[in-house]
């Protein structure tokens, strides 16, 4: 069923750990979603294709973008568990959504809930996060207006926050909504 | 804008008006992104209250769109996706579109954005994902291609996308999927060329036998633009200006397209420090160039 490959595209995308399970057995592909010989078959050429790796890597990038944009403190001081922390939580929300205000203040609440646990981050993580969220509940507050400004260059240091202790081995470029 | 020739401009983005500051005469075209000028509070939103507009940039588009032609370009309806179109988007647009004035045409990629599980987190690195295609494909995209129309009621056009994983073994290429479309009355095209650049350099399909295939009455519309190479791979990233082999395809393909109605030049804002206004200048001045080597003699109906 095409609804069913577009789905797996999609997961395939979503996660490196899955192509990783597909490629070493293909047959997971039909366990998971209805296909046919023909749509199982293009799966696999997509998975095994060298194009995936890049493809997993601007996926995660792109999910990474609002919080690095609207985070840069937190994400800084996050440090090397920025890695971990972010895997986390697409994984717990593996749906990111559009409006880059709300996925950011979803990422406040599940830093703030880890804190709360008494999870150990860096020191400067607690104090950045809470003037940080701050702002965004306020920008969200705000968007829910008609009458929100559009400002020009608040986002501009996010190739930096992405260099360092970001996903990846390099700087990712600034990828933006729209 | 001669009528002749195919208007030059630019995707709007916030560092436009600073670009047309410098040339304003430049810039005749824009093509603006009703996704950048709303926030979408998806569909658990209060009923009616899902898209909060961005006031105060609409007015800026509306003051620097005047008395130059206004397109839209959309990137969140996903018309690949197997799942009914969203109708309360569809209506966001076309009352955007009424806002400012009216597009001209509409333009959406054709890409995979949304899947019933959630969607592709897409910022501008361009993360499409690739469709099959295939006469099922070809259906739904059809369909929702005629409601559009519907609500719009301005032509529409379909963009190629890049790719990194091709699907294989389809029943269809990319640019018969789109003669297709066009033959059929559905829509017409934007070729990105820098996107078929990006394919390319990626491991698809060499542009050339790409352009060789698209009928070139299908073409309406022209993206230009820049990338980097990143992890081996190259990204569609808008953070540059346009290759030179993508200003070779560009000259020697356009003067075919006797249908075209705009070349456009994208870019990331983010990026406009390091382009400066006179790279993007330096860009307008050979896009015209090129519009001057063009020779429009086919009309194109704006009711699609």
């Amino acid at each position: 069923m095409l609804v069913e490959f577009q789905q797996a595209v999609a997961d395939l995308t979503a996660s490196p750990e899955f192509c990783i399970s597909v490629r070493r057995d293909p047959a997971i592909l039909r366990q998971r979603y209805e296909l046919t010989e023909r749509e199982w078959r293009r799966l696999v050429g997509i998975v095994q294709h060298p194009g995936m790796a890049c493809a997993c890597t601007v996926y995660r990038a792109n999910r990474l973008a609002p919080l690095a944009m609207n985070l840069p403190l937190t994400c800084r001081a996050l440090g090397k568990e920025l890695r971990a922390v972010v895997s986390e939580y697409w994984a717990t929300f593996p749906e990111g959504n559009v409006h880059f205000f709300i996925e950011t203040d979803r990422f406040c609440r599940f830093l703030e809930a880890k804190l709360a646990e008494g999870v150990r981050f860096p020191a400067k993580v607690a104090p950045v996060l809470a003037q940080e969220a701050a702002l965004i509940a306020d920008a969200l507050r705000e968007s829910e207006t008609e009458a929100m400004p559009y400002e020009v260059g608040d986002y501009r240091d996010l190739a930096d926050v992405l260099a360092g202790p970001g996903l990846d081995d390099g700087a990712v470029k600034v990828p933006f909504p729209g | 804008v001669a009528q002749n020739r195919p208007a030059v401009g630019l995707l709007y983005n916030p560092a436009t008006p600073d670009v047309i500051e410098h040339a304003p005469e430049l810039v005749q075209y824009l093509a603006v992104m009703p996704d950048r000028l709303w926030f979408d509070f998806g569909a658990q939103a209060v009923a009616g209250r899902r898209f909060h507009r961005t006031l105060g940039a609409m007015e800026e588009v509306r003051r620097r769109a005047r008395g130059r032609m206004l397109a839209g370009h959309g990137l969140g309806l996903s018309l690949p996706s197997a799942m009914p179109l969203d109708e309360t988007f569809v209506e966001a647009v076309a009352t955007m579109s009424a806002d400012l004035g009216g597009f001209l045409w509409y333009s959406e990629h054709l890409s995979l954005f949304i899947t019933p599980k959630g969607s592709v987190p897409n910022a501008q690195a361009g993360l499409g994902l690739p469709v099959v295609y295939d006469e099922e494909a070809f259906e739904i995209i059809s369909t929702k291609l005629a409601r559009r129309r519907q609500r719009l009621g301005c032509r529409l056009l379909l963009e190629n996308g890049s790719f990194f994983t091709p699907v294989p073994d389809m029943d269809m290429s990319e640019p018969t999927f789109l003669n297709n479309l066009y033959a059929g009355g559905h829509c017409g095209t934007l070729l990105d060329l820098h996107n078929l650049y990006v394919s390319w350099r990626n491991g698809g399909t060499r542009p050339e036998a790409y352009l060789e295939e698209l009928d070139p009455d299908a073409v309406e519309e022209i993206h230009l633009a820049g990338g980097d190479d990143f992890a081996g791979f190259y990204m569609d990233s808008h953070s540059g200006l346009t290759p030179p082999e993508v200003w070779r395809f560009a000259f020697d393909y356009a003067p075919r397209f006797r249908r075209l109605r705009a070349i456009t030049f994208e870019f990331q804002e983010t990026y406009y420090d390091r382009l400066r206004p006179d790279g993007v200048v330096a860009e307008l001045i050979r896009m015209h160039e090129l519009a001057a080597r063009c020779n429009v003699t086919r009309e194109v109906t704006d009711a699609g």
